[in-house]
């Protein structure tokens, strides 16, 4: 809302700059800003041209004597208007003009300036102006030039929290000023009619009208509106219609009640009737759009049909304009959450519906009715020949009872009794002191007040809260960050994988549903009322996310993209944590001292598995055949996550239609967090003593079917890691599948097997006869034979 | 007995001067076969059984005097021949050293998230964590937001389709959560994700994060609440961070609060990241409303306590200077490798 900053002035008196003005405001909780400056000059002072001679070594400047009446200066000065015998305005050294210009004493071609004459640009008066700005011969000098300028305004721009619908008015800011500065607000005397009754009469037929007020002023002259009011209406950022509409608007930003006036020979029997819109009704409002009514929507409505939508807008049909001689002019007070709705449905809101919305004071409807009548007479002529006040509730001020004690029990420091009574007296509440209690009668317009604590609020508020002490730092922790937000298992994750060179991300929660149906994903929540088509389904797996992320980075010319994320993703089980990463491309970027071969290793299904099986914290976690891939995997490339006796990921390649615009293959993991989540990542095995003793070491080569799965060969080898005692360690270190050399459907592997005892030095022969135990066994069990 | 003297200074002497090859020829010139000790040995036999001990031992002696110095001489002479290998080997430091993988990076907005939870565990909060989606009855209602309030125009908001839940709009349903499961005093703080239904620009996104705070005991008091919020910002800002409390609304606090910092940028002067005013808002606060006690049954005249929440991507952009919400969410490697 914009704020003219003289109109406040006629409300409440004070002596700050606009911008101490928007200070003081935000201090009170009142966000307030200057948007345009009317003056801002400390320094700058009227002032008489006493002599003007030409600048020693600059033709276009010249060497003027000023005085201000207690001193004189020699200013340097580059207009052509100017002349002796002058008034001008005197920006002094120290001056800081509109654009935080600031006045030096700087030395202009050799001869020093005492301060700068100024034009009225250079003041912030206009966008451009010609020469020196030359005030009025008759102006005194020596005075702050703010003083001697007429019709100068500063704007304010101010944000109103929703409780304060009071303060969506020139009356209601002075009010809070007025609180802060301890001052009374003055309100415009206004002169009151006797009411009459309108002769066809106002009916009230829904409780969803509180009050309503109308009168009828005949004889008006409806014509452009004087200009002191068209330009107040611009500092508010108001179209000016016509004098009749603009004095509603006025009134409006002056005192907070929004006004309508109708032309009442345009309705019909010149009846008014104020009730819910019947099924399918319909109007056209001022905005010439039509809008289709439904029941629990009020309107105002003559014999015939609605005139209005109650405190959202009027209909176009029945408004002033340059014929009407004849007005009724309403002022009236509409249920807020029946106001707010029929807006929110109609998709309509106006000055009117917002302030509606958020609660008017009961006081202020009459005040602001003849407040606009008054006007009107005075402007547009005519004779204000009845008015009416109506209304369905009998109005009572509340009373909420403040208990000093409890005052510092919330805030946590004491405040006099003399100081809450001041503040709440000039807050406009009632005081009725009884013992430690204050009962306190709440004005009519502060309809946010509604408990004791919301006393206390303002108390601390219009105290200021720099006002609050604080205490020594009640606590001595020392700061350390501490990883707490995540989950132990998570923090092992992106540490780990950190430190391998992936990135982490944030992906939206949201998809498009074609996004997920790409990899064969459903989706388990629609959003009802998404905005865009980006935000129709809630994710439920990140591999979407994490794929676009990969395709962004492929199309920047990245070589590798390893990267993870952990978050909430929706499925069929409701909202669940996962964890997920993506690698592709090159594992190692060119070294001079690689081979070209080592340079050009991808991510493939064993490097991306062998990651996983390392960041993995616990040996709890067992990679085991997966029997039911995801529908995004390679059949033939994934795996699965087994823990404590259930699957809880699945890891592998994405099918290869998935990724045919890009050149490898794309590796992918996601697991459950949840069933992990509380596990102890410290392992809690006890320490072993290691053997002193040599490590022997042997290769050996077997061939298999290349059918085998590799783990039956595992298990073998382990078997008889358990049952000898001296096989410790095992590892594939080469797998050779020539079938030209081996025999058709056979493949090699070799394993380096390293024994050891725990009690003495192996000789050569205990471990030939382990290895052949090993290799007998490889041959009863599986057919694998020793490599010849 | 001067000869045995003379001749292990004699050696001494040619020992300290030797190099590798003059030092073998000088072991055996004492030591060996034919060497002048070796032969004084030799000679015993033509002496008393006194003289035979003596001399022999102090023979003996200093064989093995001579043999320690060129063992240490040696050493030496190792040492100094891999010093001086040393001084010609020199690598150039300047050429690339390598790790098999690029450098790693974590994601501001966790990272922020981590940090903040880090300060207040230290001031003795735990943290919690909520689902993201709710339900009207926790992310409005115990909240003292009425369906009708037009506080809740200020929550655009995604509802389920076919379903009574909805994408919570702040961590604010953390508080009530928090409340209903534990019993006072309650410290916790409640970090995670929360959606708006809103055009995305510059500065909005349809997710985004927030951390939400609370505190609930007897006695709990606004000062509290300022000194503890004071104690966060200059632990995570700095110390000499200058901060300003202005009142504000929200429905679920009473008396309300927006903090304020003095721009890190400007130093209060005033520029574009401040909007001029020196003054950048850091997080919304306040006393808990009684209604919201009340909606958790708690008895809102013996207990009373403070909420905060703060934006974690409003916090990240300013400590990193970004300028638009939207890079979080593309996770450009180009972006995300800088953190």
């Amino acid at each position: 809302m914009k704020i003219s900053y003289n109109l406040l002035k006629k409300f409440v008196d004070f002596e700050l700059s606009p911008k101490d003005l928007a200070s003081l405001l935000t201090s009170i909780g009142i966000e307030a800003s200057v948007i345009s400056q009317g003056y801002d000059w400390a320094n700058v002072v009227t002032a008489k041209v006493l002599d003007v001679q030409k600048h020693p070594s600059a033709n276009k400047l010249s060497l003027c004597k000023v005085s201000d009446g207690a001193k004189e200066y020699s200013i340097v000065c580059g207009a052509k208007n100017i002349a002796s015998g002058q008034t001008v305005p005197l920006a002094k050294i120290g001056a800081v003009l509109p654009g935080n210009f600031e006045i030096k004493k700087p030395k202009i071609r050799g001869v020093e300036s005492e301060g700068m004459i100024c034009s009225e640009k250079e003041l912030g008066l206009k966008e451009e102006s010609q020469g020196i700005f030359v005030l009025d011969d008759k102006t005194k000098i020596g005075l702050p030039l703010e003083d001697v300028l007429d019709g100068i305004d500063s704007i304010l721009e101010i944000e109103i929290t929703t409780n304060r619908g009071d303060c969506l008015s020139h009356l209601g800011i002075a009010r809070e000023i007025g609180a802060k500065l301890r001052k009374f607000v003055s309100i415009a005397k206004v002169k009151v009619l006797k009411k009459l009754p309108l002769l066809n009469g106002i009916e009230i037929e829904s409780n969803l009208c509180k009050r309503y007020i109308g009168s009828v002023i005949s004889n008006v002259k409806v014509g452009p509106s004087p200009k002191w009011l068209t330009d107040i209406l611009a500092k508010s950022a108001i179209r000016s219609v016509n004098n009749i509409v603009d004095i509603t608007n006025f009134v409006m930003i002056e005192l907070g009640q929004p006004l309508h006036a109708f032309d009442l020979n345009k309705i019909s029997s010149k009846n008014i009737v104020v009730r819910e819109a019947n099924e399918s009704e319909k109007i056209t409002a001022l905005d010439a759009k039509e809008y289709k009514l439904e029941p629990g929507m009020l309107v105002i409505s003559d014999k015939q049909k609605p005139i209005a939508i109650a405190g959202v807008m009027g209909g176009e049909f029945s408004g002033v304009d340059e014929k009407t001689e004849k007005i009724f002019l309403e002022s009236a007070i509409f249920d807020a959450d029946s106001v707010r709705k029929t807006s929110k449905k109609l998709n309509l809101s106006s000055d009117s519906s917002y302030r509606f919305e958020r609660g008017l004071g009961w006081d202020i409807t009459e005040l602001a009715l003849w407040r606009a009548a008054n006007l009107i007479t005075e402007i547009a002529g005519g004779k204000q020949e009845s008015i009416e006040d109506l209304h369905t509730v009998k109005y009572e001020k509340t009373k909420v009872s403040l208990r000093i004690g409890r005052v510092s029990k919330i805030l946590g420091y004491s405040v006099e009794e003399n100081e809450i009574s001041e503040i709440l007296k000039f807050l406009g509440i009632d005081l009725q002191p009884k013992d430690e209690v204050i009962v306190c009668t709440i004005p009519s317009w502060r309809n946010d007040i509604k408990i004791e604590v919301d006393l206390i609020e303002e108390i601390a508020r219009i105290k200021g809260y720099d006002a609050i002490p604080t205490l020594k730092t009640h606590t001595d922790y020392s700061y350390t960050p501490n990883n707490s937000y995540l989950t132990v298992i998570v923090e092992e994750f992106r540490t780990k994988l950190n430190d391998l060179g992936f990135s982490e991300t944030l992906n939206c929660s949201f998809l498009e549903i074609n996004e997920l149906e790409k990899f064969g994903l459903k989706y388990y929540y629609k959003i009802a009322n998404p905005i865009s088509k980006e935000n129709e389904v809630l994710r439920s797996s990140l591999l979407p996310g994490l794929f676009k992320n990969l395709m962004l980075n492929i199309s920047q010319c990245a070589e590798t993209v390893t990267l993870f994320e952990h978050g909430k993703v929706f499925d069929n089980i409701g909202e669940k944590k996962v964890f997920a990463a993506i690698m592709y491309g090159k594992v190692w970027h060119e070294w001079w001292k690689w081979t070209q071969q080592k340079v050009n290793h991808s991510f493939d299904f064993y490097f991306g598995g062998g990651i996983i099986n390392n960041i993995l914290p616990s040996q709890e976690f067992m990679i085991v055949e997966n029997l039911a891939p995801s529908s995004y995997f390679h059949i033939g490339k994934s795996a699965s996550l087994f823990f404590r006796g259930k699957v809880v990921g699945q890891f592998g390649i994405l099918k290869p239609s998935l990724t045919t615009d890009i050149k490898d293959e794309v590796f992918y993991f996601e697991m459950d967090l949840d069933p992990v989540e509380n596990m102890c990542v410290k392992k809690n095995n006890f320490y072993k003593a290691y053997s002193k003793f040599p490590v022997v070491k042997r290769d050996i080569s077997v061939t298999a079917d290349k059918f085998l799965q590799f783990a039956k060969i595992e298990k073998v080898i382990k078997n008889v890691m358990k049952s000898g005692g001296i096989l410790k360690e095992y590892s594939l270190f080469s797998v050779y599948n020539d079938e030209s050399k081996l025999g058709e459907g056979k493949v090699s592997y070799s394993f380096r097997l390293s024994y050891k005892n725990d009690d003495k030095t192996l000789s050569d022969k205990e471990v030939n006869n382990d290895v052949s135990v090993l290799l007998n066994k490889l041959d009863s069990q599986l057919g694998v034979k020793l490599r010849q | 007995m001067e000869d045995i003297r003379k001749i292990i200074s004699e050696a001494k002497e040619k020992i300290k001067n030797a190099n590798v090859s003059s030092l073998e020829n000088i072991k055996t010139e004492y030591l060996g076969k034919n060497g002048a000790l070796t032969q004084i040995l030799k000679s015993l036999s033509s002496y008393s059984i006194e003289d035979k001990k003596r001399i022999g031992s102090q023979a003996n002696n200093a064989k093995s005097a001579i043999e320690t110095e060129i063992e240490s001489k040696k050493e030496d002479l190792k040492k100094s021949f891999l010093d001086e290998k040393m001084r010609s080997e020199r690598l150039d430091y300047s050429k690339s050293f390598y790790f098999p993988f690029s450098k790693g990076s974590f994601h501001p907005i966790i990272q922020t998230i981590q940090d903040i939870s880090g300060v207040f565990k230290s001031l003795g909060f735990a943290v919690g964590e909520g689902s993201e989606i709710e339900t009207e009855k926790y992310n409005f209602e115990a909240l003292n937001i009425p369906e009708s309030h037009p506080a809740r125009d200020t929550h655009d908001t995604f509802y389920l389709e076919g379903l009574k839940t909805l994408l919570r709009t702040h961590t604010s349903p953390g508080q009530i959560h928090a409340m209903e499961k534990n019993k006072p005093p309650i410290k916790v703080i409640v970090p995670g994700k929360v959606y708006r239904n809103e055009a995305s620009d510059a500065t909005h996104f349809s997710t985004f994060h927030q951390v939400e705070g609370l505190a609930v005991d007897e006695n709990i008091t606004f000062v509290d609440l300022k000194t503890m919020l004071a104690d966060f910002i200059h632990k995570f800002f700095g110390s000499d961070i200058d901060i300003r409390f202005r009142p504000s609304h929200f429905q679920f606090t009473e008396p309300s609060v927006e903090v304020d910092m003095r721009c890190i940028f400007c130093k209060g002067k005033g520029c574009r990241l401040c909007k001029s005013s020196g003054w950048i808002e850091i997080l919304g606060c306040g006393m808990v409303h009684p209604n919201v006690l009340k909606a958790v049954n708690y008895d809102s005249e013996k207990y009373t306590g403070y909420a905060f929440g703060l934006g974690v991507e409003r916090i990240t952009m300013f400590k990193y200077g970004i300028d638009d919400i939207r890079l979080f969410y593309e996770n450009d490697l180009r972006f995300l490798k800088q953190f």
